[in-house]
């Protein structure tokens, strides 16, 4: 129960993270929402 | 030369020009330093790696992005500033209980997030308009609350250096509350009465009260104060009754209490207080995801071992040397992850909890200190102040106070441990 509430989570986060993403116009930034996105998506998708 | 100090200073001078000469974030610049490592050490383009090594610190990540989404919030609800207005009306009689209060209510966001720019931007800038119409001078200002986010950034339940250093030498993040308790308080009660008796003078509280933003604890009673309450219940009950309260995890108390805040102040939009909280926090996420790919770089080309053996063979003097070099690194999480790690080896002889105490406290200070001198830099843009180097140079007594603090803690590390096991 408690491992789905924080895939959840992670699903919220990497939902605001990922709109913040598109939204961001200079390119290094970018870069580092990207970096950040990573494991999130990851871990969402259980590969890791 | 050996293989491994090559490959430690090629990674360093890559971190060093993606940062100042392209100008890159810091997080991106670890990543790619890590990059410049593997393929020095010749173990190519270490896709592998890199991933294993951004998982290093998912759980802290995940601990300041939901923290900072229940800052903006309970900021959102008005909680924020009816405390320091009810704070500052009732306590104005006594200047230093007053200044003692409100240092630690600066400090508070760092405490629950781990971010000492949490600090500067959510509770710091609530205090500098009534701080400055008490007549205090902008720097003093700025001074008072840029050592009060660092010692938030180390005050317990959350110090992210000793999450960064524990996790470079595969310590837990056990039984620090009380030394990093001890490495935070009593420094920031003493700044906060030097800082009273050198600046604070008489003032008309009407004025001051004139000027800052009016509470809404009228409107909306006592629930304003839910949120917080839930959030610090919650991380209470899982320390004091661990047998019959089920382990949360810090990133679910802190939704529950964004969730509690609903309805008991002004309206939220919780889209925009996430998009907010997540935009003002990436800067350190990302670090995060570079340190675990840097230290998971170093381990693989065996810089690491490199560094813990020539750190145990250092001789004595110059083991408190390196340490005070930590602040100067200009980034707490650089310091910690890069000198923080081997120090605890060095100090390998001690009671490894009170020196990563002590050693958090040193990069902690890092963030005070150029290139980037983050936080005076947001400290200045607080209190008008464009000469944001005028800030650090004032804070320097207080920086120097802290790294003898620190220097003290390491010293007796071992007095101080069972003291504290003691009590």
């Amino acid at each position: 129960m408690l491992y789905w509430t924080y895939i959840l989570i992670l699903v919220l986060l990497t939902t605001v993270v990922g709109i913040e993403l598109f939204r961001e116009k200079e390119w290094k930034k970018q870069m580092a929402y990207v970096m950040i996105l990573i494991p999130f998506i990851l871990r969402i998708l259980q590969i890791k | 030369m050996s293989i491994e100090l090559i490959t430690l200073l090629c990674m360093l001078v890559a971190f060093a020009l993606a940062v100042f000469l392209l100008k890159l974030p810091a997080g991106v610049s670890l990543m790619i330093s890590a990059v410049t490592g593997a393929l020095v050490a010749g173990e190519g383009f270490p896709v592998r790696h890199l991933v294993e090594g951004s998982f290093g610190f998912l759980d802290p990540i995940m601990i300041i992005a939901t923290a900072m989404i229940f800052m903006k919030t309970v900021e959102a609800t008005g909680a924020l500033h009816t405390i320091s207005y009810h704070m500052i009306k009732s306590l104005y009689r006594h200047p230093t209980i007053m200044m003692i209060l409100i240092t630690y209510f600066v400090m508070f966001p760092g405490m629950l997030t781990g971010l000492s720019s949490a600090c500067i931007l959510t509770t710091g800038a609530l205090v500098v308009r009534p701080l400055m119409a008490m007549g205090m001078p902008g720097i003093a200002v700025g001074s008072l609350i840029t050592m009060a986010a660092v010692f938030g950034e180390i005050a317990p339940p959350i110090c992210i250096p000793v999450m960064i250093i524990g996790g470079g030498v595969d310590m837990p993040y056990v039984g620090f509350e009380l030394p990093l308790f001890l490495a935070s308080f009593p420094l920031a009660t003493i700044t906060a009465i030097i800082i009273r008796f050198r600046y604070l003078k008489e003032f008309d509280i009407n004025e001051v009260l004139a000027k800052m933003e009016k509470p809404v604890s009228q409107k909306h009673g006592i629930k304003l104060f839910i949120p917080i309450f839930v959030v610090v219940v919650l991380l209470l009950l899982d320390r004091i009754i661990p047998q019959y309260m089920p382990h949360l995890g810090v990133p679910l108390i802190f939704l529950i209490g964004t969730l509690a805040a609903f309805g008991t102040g002004e309206k939220i939009d919780f889209y925009k207080q996430s998009s907010l909280a997540v935009k003002n926090a990436m800067p350190v996420m990302a670090i995060l995801v570079g340190v675990g790919m840097f230290i998971q770089i170093m381990t693989l080309t065996g810089v690491r071992g490199y560094l813990a053996i020539t750190a145990l063979q250092m001789p004595e003097e110059l083991k408190y040397v390196a340490g005070m070099i930590m602040p100067f690194f200009g980034s707490a999480y650089a310091a910690a992850s890069v000198v923080g790690v081997p120090l605890v080896f060095v100090f390998i002889s001690k009671n490894e909890i009170i020196v990563t105490s002590g050693l958090a406290l040193l990069a902690a200070l890092g963030d005070t200190m150029p290139p980037p001198s983050l936080l005076c830099a947001y400290a200045g843009q607080m209190v008008g102040e464009k000469n944001h180097f005028k800030i650090l140079r004032h804070s320097l007594f207080y920086i120097i106070l802290s790294m003898i603090t620190a220097f003290v803690i390491i010293y007796f590390a071992d007095g101080i441990g069972s003291a504290l096991t003691r009590y």
